[in-house]
């Protein structure tokens, strides 16, 4: 397996909304849970400030982008830092095909909201390993 | 009289359509030949914001002044919208049932909700607004709105 390649992903920054936060607690999950030796994160934040090694990150490898809302912040970000947006996902559209995990809250979402962050959480996975055997970084 | 009446506050500019009529809540009536088409004003899209779901009475359904005829699902709340005239739904927006992000885009054209067969358009058209009416009342709630922020 190429240690070197993994998928970077970018979530929302949006702070005080509700998809931003659906959006970072799917990225946490992906990188801390389901693929923590594929995925790194890569804070939008830092890329707004133009930090040189987030730039690299999303310039060398593929990116996920996740955006909260339509302005896909986390989607531009990735092209304005050289990147490639490798796969995008839109809370929203998420959330229309999960009806049933309604997301409320802020700080801390609440029920339908975790579980729309792990749909997404575990979407995000799948894209990753397909990600990783594009890129002829997964073993046969 | 122009086609739109606009309103700008900070970065927003809210667009009042000048060819139809609203209720207090926002959604607005056009008539034509006896069907009512109704959907949300400029200002009620934006203040609500991007629109997951909209759920419309099916065709058929009768529905009184003032009694929903929708309710809209937004990332930030749900609403009920009042119909703004009386009568019988006889069509709704397909869209409205996997891209109601339409109304966010085009909320006078193609985000129409759902057109009504009029049981006396007169008089209801007497209780709601007139479009330069509609947009005083929602120029004082959007300023009301940006002060409470």
């Amino acid at each position: 397996m190429n240690q070197d390649k993994k998928v970077v992903i970018v979530p929302c920054s949006g702070i005080g909304k509700t998809y931003g936060t659906v959006s970072r607690e799917a990225a946490y999950e992906v990188i801390e849970d389901l693929r923590p030796e594929q995925a790194q994160l890569v804070a939008l934040s830092l890329l707004v400030l133009g930090d040189d090694d987030a730039r690299l990150a999303v310039a060398q490898n593929p990116a996920i982008a996740i955006d909260g809302c339509k302005l896909a912040c986390a989607s531009k970000m990735v092209t304005e830092s050289g990147g490639t947006v490798a796969q995008e996902y839109a809370v929203l559209d998420v959330y229309r095909r999960y009806r049933q995990f309604k997301p409320r809250g802020i700080a801390e979402l609440n029920e339908g909201g975790l579980q729309l962050a792990h749909a997404l959480a575990e979407e995000i996975a799948a894209s990753v390993d397909e990600l990783l055997a594009d890129e002829g970084g997964q073993d046969a | 009289m122009p086609e739109f009446l606009e309103y700008n506050l900070d970065k927003f500019v809210f667009r009042v359509a000048t060819d139809r009529h609203y209720n207090a809540n926002g959604v607005w009536a056009k008539e034509e030949n006896g069907r009512v088409s109704v959907g949300l004003s400029d200002f009620l899209q934006q203040r609500s914001g991007d629109i997951a779901f909209a759920d419309v009475l099916e065709p058929g359904t009768p529905v009184g002044f003032g009694e929903e005829i929708a309710t809209i699902e937004t990332i930030k709340v749900d609403i009920s919208l009042p119909s703004p005239v009386a009568g019988t739904v006889v069509e709704t927006n397909p869209d409205m049932e996997m891209e109601p992000e339409v109304i966010n885009q085009d909320p006078y054209g193609g985000g129409w909700v759902a057109i009504i067969e009029a049981s006396d358009w007169p008089a209801d058209q007497a209780q709601l607004l007139a479009p330069q009416a509609y947009y005083e009342h929602m120029k004082a709630e959007a300023e009301e709105e940006a002060e409470n922020l």
